[in-house]
């Protein structure tokens, strides 16, 4: 299964948004990383919303992305925050501490 | 692991084509199924196993890779195997968990994740992680 994403800025919560369903590994970061670099640079002072409801599944590749896109937006001072991960997600967060660079908002 | 404790083995070369990495864990998960462990078990192996095909597609010279699982009583073996450029694994770096760089994070999730970590790397000459997973009784 590959990854879909969605993305859009809310007005309404100043941030921007993205919704990522599937699985994120070497197949799909690519895809990620063009997503997210082209969200990050557009919206570069805004935080970023990542809902993680239907991410069935990923490995160090989309860590890898998601920390580069951390990297541009905490050159603003801005922040990725990480809702709804699934069990699983959440483990590969945990393990690798980033539980503790990213804004871990919730779990599934 | 022991041959007397291998019961069956199945051997299957992937092609260094990123797409086919789904397949590899579509495999380890019916495997890991049959074999008898639980749902989180399953996720480790899956990203494990993931991880370590990924390193070969980006490392590996030649258009496949191999993988190997040897099914025991309440353990799963695998090993995956490149024809690739191989590393220096004294030069590797540990991840630094408090300064997280966009690479370097596979060999720690796999080591994290499973029972028994061996991985042999020759520059030229390719990579083979062997990694083990034991049910929690055989641990």
């Amino acid at each position: 299964m590959a990854v879909k994403i969605d993305t859009n800025f809310n007005e309404e919560t100043n941030q921007t948004e993205m919704r990522l369903d599937g699985e994120i590994d070497i197949y799909g970061s690519e895809l990620f990383k063009e997503k997210i670099h082209e969200l990050a640079k557009k919206h570069p002072d805004k935080d970023m919303y990542i809902d993680m409801t239907n991410l069935e599944y990923i490995d160090s590749t989309g860590l890898g992305v998601l920390i580069g896109a951390l990297k541009i937006l905490k050159g603003n001072g801005k922040n990725i925050s990480l809702h709804h991960l699934k069990p699983n997600v959440y483990k590969i967060f945990k393990i690798t501490n980033l539980t503790q660079i990213f804004n871990v908002a919730g779990m599934e | 692991m022991n041959c007397t404790q291998i019961k069956d083995k199945i051997a299957m070369d992937l092609p260094t084509s990123p797409e086919y990495v789904s397949v590899a864990r579509l495999t380890v998960s019916a495997i890991s199924n049959i074999i008898g462990f639980n749902v989180e078990e399953i996720e480790d192996i899956k990203i494990a196993l993931s991880e370590a095909c990924a390193n070969a597609i980006r490392h590996s010279q030649r258009e496949c890779f191999h993988l190997n699982f040897e099914i025991g009583e309440g353990r799963l073996a695998i090993e995956v195997t490149d024809e690739g450029v191989g590393c220096n694994l004294k030069e590797v770096a540990e991840p630094v968990l408090d300064d997280p760089k966009e690479s370097g994070l596979g060999l720690f999730i796999i080591k994290s994740l499973m029972d028994e970590v061996e991985i042999q790397s020759n520059i030229g000459c390719g990579t083979r992680i062997h990694m083990t997973k034991l049910l929690e009784d055989n641990k």
